[in-house]
């Protein structure tokens, strides 16, 4: 836990660097990483590290070792395996305007969900590709492998 | 020879694949339907631009190995199976976020008695959690006009934040926001009080 809030301290002085990987609102956040990943988008790449925030357009990859949670703010939370890489196309979630959207695309790996509002409250916003297929999802838990 | 000690378990773990309809050339996707708590599921549809196929039972999975094929029909997988594949990454999916729903009294910014006790209950999931991302969402009913609703919403999403920090909740770690008369628990007509809609929804992330 000292350690945790020991890097954290640090990233902080060091300028932040998860919070101004892009201009706007985060759409996320790192719960939790093990081993290596990165989180970058067309300016930088930078290492997950616990409470980062991520935003529209970011990309998550892992290592051999690595894994990733995420959660979103529309409660859906994500995990993403070893070996993997999922991007992060479009967020959207302000429900008082009714502006839901979650684009995502996996491109390798194994990947867990269990989805959130916006599956709840407009499930045909919700677009996850696979470099073979896209999935539509009603409120549920599921996992996906790409081999 | 020793080595050829280990040649079923290397066998077995070549075959796990072939079994789970992962062999084959070229890249596939598989999509699997996972059990949740409460036994609540929903369904995934995994579509190409050869067809579409509906997975909705727990366990149920499809296999995918181009864009132009369909993908094969449901199959259930083993407990065992699914562990084999996708085990790590299941274990690294964070806790889902915690809701709590406060109420307020009528045109003020005073929590009922029940919501006012179970403000401990939201501090003991910030602390457990050890959260960073905690969302503060004011709401009025309709009785008032719309913009008097949104600055009261806004006020009662302020007092939680407020009650929050007091116990030690650095304020950096709270957004807060205001749906006004917006976005009610309950649909009613205009100006009518309700107090399920007179609330702060706090989301523990």
């Amino acid at each position: 836990m000292d350690s945790k809030k020991l890097l954290l301290s640090i990233l902080f002085l060091a300028g932040l660097p998860g919070t101004c990987l892009a201009g706007g609102n985060s759409i996320a956040f790192v719960d939790s990483v093990k081993g290596e990943a990165t989180i970058l988008n067309e300016a930088q790449s930078v290492s997950a590290v616990a409470n980062m925030k991520m935003f529209a357009g970011d990309t998550v990859r892992t290592g051999a070792n690595g894994t990733v949670g995420l959660i979103f703010n529309d409660d859906t939370v994500v995990a993403i395996g070893p070996e993997s890489e999922m991007k992060v196309e479009d967020f959207l979630f302000d429900p008082a305007e009714g502006e839901l959207s979650f684009v995502a695309k996996m491109i390798k790996g194994t990947f867990s969900f269990i989805t959130g509002q916006i599956a709840k409250l407009a499930p045909e916003k919700v677009h996850l590709e696979t470099p073979e297929a896209t999935l539509g999802v009603r409120g549920t838990k599921f996992a996906v492998e790409i081999e | 020879m020793v080595r050829n000690s280990r040649a079923p378990y290397i066998v077995a773990a070549l075959m796990a694949p072939l079994v789970l309809g992962l062999g084959g050339c070229g890249r596939t996707t598989t999509v699997v339907l996972l059990p949740e708590k409460d036994d609540r599921t929903g369904a995934v549809t995994v579509s190409t631009e050869a067809g579409t196929v509906e997975i909705e039972r727990v366990r149920e999975a499809t296999v995918v190995s181009s864009r132009s094929s369909p993908p094969s029909p449901p199959t259930e997988l083993s407990s065992r199976e699914i562990e084999a594949v996708f085990g790590e990454v299941i274990k690294a999916l964070p806790e889902k976020p915690i809701h709590f729903i406060l109420h307020f009294e009528f045109g003020t910014t005073d929590l009922t008695a029940d919501s006012a006790a179970r403000l401990s209950k939201v501090l003991a999931a910030i602390e457990r959690r050890d959260s960073e991302f905690v969302s503060v969402v004011g709401h009025t009913d309709t009785a008032g006009d719309s913009r008097y609703n949104r600055r009261l919403a806004r006020q009662r999403a302020e007092t939680v934040s407020r009650l929050l920090v007091n116990k030690g909740v650095p304020t950096e770690h709270i957004q807060s926001t205001s749906h006004g008369e917006s976005n009610p628990l309950v649909e009613t007509g205009d100006n009518i009080r309700e107090l399920r809609n007179r609330r702060v929804e706090v989301v523990v992330r």
